[in-house]
């Protein structure tokens, strides 16, 4: 009944050229890393590609290298991995914790950096199986006319739920994307669209290859909201970097935020917290900062109330932490 | 004969279960794993609709698609299944009207799962659609149409119970209250999905099913009736089982359409169902709203109790009727109440059916029950535990329903848990968020009628032993991971003072094993226990006989420990027990002996109508203290310590007991914390292990298990139930911690964060109207 057809073809490329080439050559293929995204979609019927390229055999992809720049982590990277390298816990804690936080270990033993930044986004009329769908009309995500989040608009809400992006955002990574016309370089918050149907900005055959930090750190935290301590997608995800003065003050702060929207959030207007000491006042304030930009829709059983609260709750808990001495070093 | 005490009841941390290597080790064959490779496989044409007339349902062309061997409708089977004879209101497939959304319409045997996959693509159904009700509300509302035209409505059953003097009780009271809950459906999520293998044969007309269930006997009988067969030519194997909990517990409609298809395809067919098949099958624990009113004195005393209980039970009758006088019934049994009163609804909504799920029916009633009872003792100034202990029963009693109490462990419990939980050093003492909980709970030992009544025992057990000294018990019962074949095999080694692997259990076929009335209710251990050790000494008075033959000696004389056979406590003259065998074989051959139960009528329960409903020889008793955390930002509960004791009457096998106990705890810890099935229009919003959230290993607490053991005169070495006593103790003993922790009294399961947000948010907004209106 709920059974898809599986009937596609596997190419295994050596390099990255031949990747590029691959997907060119074949209409409908799709990128294959670890699959714990894709494969499940594939068995609900959501993507039929007819050719999987699978990127497992491409050396250089899943390497994590410390060079002048800062860090370089390869899009094949496992999540397993990130969260248990030394360099990215002793740094960039936010991302270590964001890896940590993904679904089980199981899974991020098989998942990866490329693979998590470019999940397909979620909605709980959209991952169903076919008979599901069928039997609901589809909707506007796939293959139907409306959307049953939002049944007047002509939007699709589904939400990105992938955690390691928003950490990505605050510690002010960058992408390296290649494609037939070359190699391009972009901040991860430029990788996402806001639209749940496109939510990423990746043009047809465009391959992710890697991450880059920059050397200097400021100290970060990552956490998530979620009813089970494991599994789950985060029904809000938060990750906020936070620079003090010496007199431990707002030298900077940023927020992103994921789970809420089509694509992960960088908060805006957190520069207006320069200067100011962490107290209630600035909490209160940015919580209000992000109940007022996170749109949580119906996306998904919890409330998209509860998760406009949790998100707020959880940036005012994590910026609390990073204000008090010695919690939170780099 | 004396009795003595062997070798393994001494041992009392238990012994893994005899068949645990097997699973362990993989080697363990569950329906899934059996040979198929000729099977044709098996799918399902389930229904987009919630609720409509069938105008047109046309499969010629799945029928016509190659490698397709045979297609059924609800053309092939006119003929009604359900559990309860009184309430058979189902067809296996759909015939002229669906009322649930994926309920069966056809059926396909094909080469491959892809040619399957084709034909069910192929199949087209017109409908005319009818107004469906997702709620009991609105089935109940005025005017809504009747899913069955018999039930008025929309009511499958009312239930109307009034023991005692209610009126005069809540008059003594010096605080009446009255709390409504409301909780979420569940489901039993056991790992093992649903499948089926059937093996027809045209030429002689028999057909062998091999099925997940856990009531192979009513298998048997529905089959037979749905596919209009003789019951002997029907032979029912039940393999490995991968968790029951009452989703196996009644016959369900894949299992008659597997065979309805091996019969049309004169062959094998597999049919293996998906996790959101097996959320759409269904039979768990139903949606209830709760009212429950208890009216109380100074010192704690319960003077009376009204409770008022409506389940949606989805689109059939199923167990439903048994549901909804459980919940009644077991107001009754665990504490003394001088007057009840009890108003029953079992509504129809346009929903998968609901059925038994572990803890039937008593569940819910028991979180209503133990939450009120807090809240009024809060009121009063009371202490949680002093309440209780201000309530308890006298063993032996009868309740005012009629229900059998002769064993009563649950004040030893009260104190266990106590102690262990350092409760009175520390309520109240806890830092912020942090706070502790109890409740109480109790569940029958077997349903003392039976389901369909036949007069004959409630089990049977067979022994055989042959020239090879091997024991072998053959029993019906299902060990669907419980343990049950396990406890036979002690039951009859602990009976005969033999070791344990001389005991060979077969358990499950037809064709070989007595007939047994299935894993339901936890009658297993009480019934087919007692039944093992009838049938054990019956064969040990035998083999006494032979023995004192030989050793020249009076029988009342002869021993047997340890595998010998001496005269009298440390005789000289000594036999070993394969010569003893060799010996009652003279004459005889190979013996087999027949042990059985049966439950005496006066613990069939009350005269009322549906007093039958909730009677058992014994109850299982537990308390548990459950400690939690209260996360302010996420308002995510977690659940640092759990404590339990079970009065589980005695510990056959203490090794499975807790297991057994943590197994209950955990499993109300999920219904309690996270578990629920959601619908959207009809379609199942919790389809898959994502989405149905069964707590994680992350959330598992370490739980504190202690045994209490009350020796019941009547249970197989006075054993009770072990299996689901301690469920419905957790979800109250988790709501109360929440209160003690955060101060807020949740009214909905389960508590998951979006509700206790809501509860904080409500506070604080309470709170600031207060101080507006306070500040002129």
């Amino acid at each position: 009944m709920t059974g898809a057809r599986l009937d596609f073809q596997v190419i295994r490329p050596l390099d990255v050229a031949s990747a590029i080439k691959a997907a060119a050559e074949h209409a409908g293929s799709r990128y294959l890393a670890g699959g714990t995204d894709l494969l499940v979609n594939v068995r609900h019927g959501l993507d039929r590609p007819a050719c999987l390229i699978d990127l497992g055999g491409i050396d250089g992809l899943s390497r994590i290298e410390v060079t002048d720049e800062g860090l370089c982590i390869g899009a094949g990277v496992t999540l397993a991995e990130l969260a248990r390298t030394p360099a990215v816990a002793a740094r960039y804690r936010a991302l270590a914790e964001a890896a940590a936080a993904v679904a089980g270990p199981g899974h991020r033993a098989m998942a990866t950096v490329g693979g998590n930044l470019c999940l397909d986004t979620r909605c709980i009329y959209y991952n169903q199986s076919e008979w599901w769908r069928a039997a609901n009309g589809y909707c506007l995500k796939h293959r139907g006319e409306v959307c049953h989040v939002a049944p007047q608009g002509q939007r699709c809400h589904a939400a990105y739920c992938g955690d390691i992006a928003p950490a990505l955002m605050v510690l002010g990574a960058t992408v390296e994307i290649a494609g037939t016309h070359g190699q391009r370089r972009i901040p991860s918050v430029d990788l996402y669209a806001d639209d749940g149907r496109a939510h990423l900005t990746l043009a047809p055959g465009e391959l992710l290859l890697s991450v880059h930090l920059p050397p200097a750190s400021v100290p970060s935290r990552y956490a998530k909201a979620r009813i089970r301590g494991a599994i789950d997608f985060p029904l809000a995800g938060a990750a906020v970097a936070l620079d003090l003065s010496t007199d431990r003050r707002v030298n900077g702060l940023k927020v992103a935020l994921t789970g809420t929207n089509p694509r992960p959030i960088l908060l805006e207007r957190t520069e207006m917290f320069r200067g100011c000491a962490v107290d209630e006042a600035l909490l209160k304030q940015l919580a209000n900062l992000v109940q007022k930009q996170v749109e949580p829709m119906r996306t998904t059983t919890a409330s998209a109330h509860y998760r406009r609260l949790a998100a707020a709750g959880l940036v005012r808990r994590l910026v609390n932490e990073l204000s008090t001495p010695t919690a939170g070093a780099p | 004969m004396t009795v003595t005490k062997s070798a393994i009841r001494a041992n009392r941390a238990g012994v893994p279960l005899i068949d645990g290597m097997e699973k362990v080790t993989g080697r363990a064959r569950y329906t899934a794993d059996l040979d198929h490779a000729d099977a044709l496989v098996g799918r399902i044409f389930r229904s987009p609709v919630s609720h409509g007339d069938i105008v047109r349902l046309d499969v010629s062309k799945a029928r016509a698609l190659d490698g397709v061997l045979a297609v059924v409708t609800g053309d092939d089977c006119p003929y009604t299944y359900g559990v309860l004879p009184v309430a058979m209101n189902e067809y296996p497939l759909a015939r002229g009207r669906v009322r649930y959304r994926g309920e069966p319409i056809a059926a396909v045997a094909a080469v491959d799962a892809e040619t399957a996959q084709r034909a069910i693509e192929l199949m087209v159904c017109e409908f005319r659609e009818r107004p469906a009700y997702y709620t009991a509300a609105d089935a109940r509302a005025e005017g809504a149409e009747l899913l069955h035209d018999n039930k008025p409505g929309n009511v499958e059953r009312a239930v109307h119970h009034v023991f005692g003097d209610v009126d005069a009780g809540f008059a003594q009271a010096d605080l009446v209250r009255e709390h409504q809950f409301s909780c979420a459906e569940v489901n039993h999520a056991q790992i093992e999905l649903h499948a089926a293998l059937a093996d027809y044969d045209p030429q002689s007309h028999r057909l062998t099913m091999q099925s997940v269930s856990q009531v192979g006997y009513y298998l048997q009988l529905m089959l037979a009736r749905c596919l209009d067969m003789e019951l002997s030519r029907i032979r029912m194997i039940k393999p490995f089982v991968g968790g029951g909990f009452g989703a196996r517990v009644e016959v369900l409609n894949f299992e008659i359409i597997t065979a309805l298809l091996a019969r049309a395809a004169s062959g094998k067919v597999m049919m293996q169902l998906t996790r959101e098949e097996n959320f759409l099958t269904h039979r768990a624990r139903p949606q209830t709203d709760i009212k429950i009113k208890l009216g109380m004195q100074r010192s704690g005393r319960i003077t009376a109790c009204e409770c008022e209980v409506v389940q949606r039970g989805g689109a059939y009758a199923g167990y439903g009727i048994v549901t909804i006088l459980y919940a009644g019934a077991l107001l009754q049994g665990i504490y003394d109440i001088p007057a009840i009163k009890y108003d029953g609804y079992r509504v129809y909504a346009n929903l998968p059916p609901c059925g038994a799920m572990r803890g039937h029916g008593g569940v819910i009633t028991r979180h209503a029950f133990e939450c009120a009872l807090d809240r009024i003792a809060r009121e009063l100034g009371l202490d949680p535990f002093a309440v209780r202990r201000a309530n308890l029963l006298q063993a032996p009693t009868l309740t005012m329903n009629g229900l059998t109490v002769n064993s009563y462990g649950l004040a030893e419990c009260l104190e266990r848990v106590e102690q262990a939980s350092g409760w009175s050093e520390r309520i109240g003492k806890l830092p912020p968020g942090k706070g502790l909980g109890m409740a109480c709970s109790h569940y029958v030992s077997g349903a003392a009628k039976p389901v369909h009544w036949t007069g004959e025992p409630h089990a049977v057990v067979n022994l055989k032993v042959d020239f090879d000294g091997g024991l072998t018990a053959l029993t019906g019962a299902a060990d669907i991971g419980q343990g049950s074949s396990t406890m036979v095999a002690i039951a009859v080694a602990e009976t005969l003072g033999v070791s344990l692997d001389r005991v060979r259990v077969i358990a499950g076929d037809s064709a070989v094993t007595p007939k047994d009335n299935g894993a339901y209710s936890s009658r297993i251990t009480f019934m087919v226990g007692n039944a093992a050790i009838d049938a054990a000494r019956r064969l040990r008075a035998i083999l006494i006989e032979a023995a004192a033959r030989k050793l020249e000696a009076a029988p009342d004389d002869i021993e047997c420990v340890g595998e010998v056979f001496r005269v009298g406590r440390g005789g000289q003259a000594a036999l070993p027990f394969i010569e003893v065998v060799k010996a009652a074989l003279v004459d005889e051959g190979p013996i087999t002996v027949k042990g059985t139960f049966t439950c005496p009528p006066e613990a069939q329960g009350g005269k009322h109508k549906g007093g039958a409903v909730g009677s058992t020889m014994g109850f299982s008793y537990a308390a548990q203290v459950v400690e939690v955390s209260v996360d302010d930002a996420t308002a995510t509960i977690s659940v640092d310590k759990v404590w339990t004791a079970l009065d589980c009457g005695y510990a056959i096998n203490p090794l499975a007991v807790q297991g057994q106990i943590e197994g209950s705890v955990w499993m109300g810890m999920g219904q309690a914390m996270s578990e629920e099935t959601r619908y959207l229009d009809g379609l199942p919003a919790h389809a898959g292990l994502l989405e149905y959230r069964v707590p994680s290993i992350v959330e598992s607490p370490p739980i504190e298990v202690h045994i209490v053991e009350s020796i019941d005169p009547n249970g197989p070495f006075g054993a009770k139930e072990a299996s689901e006593g301690a469920l419905a103790g957790f979800p109250p003993a988790l709501t109360n911690a929440v209160a003690n922790a955060i101060g807020i009294e949740l009214d909905e399961l389960p508590l998951t964060p979006d509700r206790v947000m809501a509860a904080l948010v409500a506070r604080q907004r309470r709170a600031r109207l207060a101080a507006a209106r306070g500040t002129p």
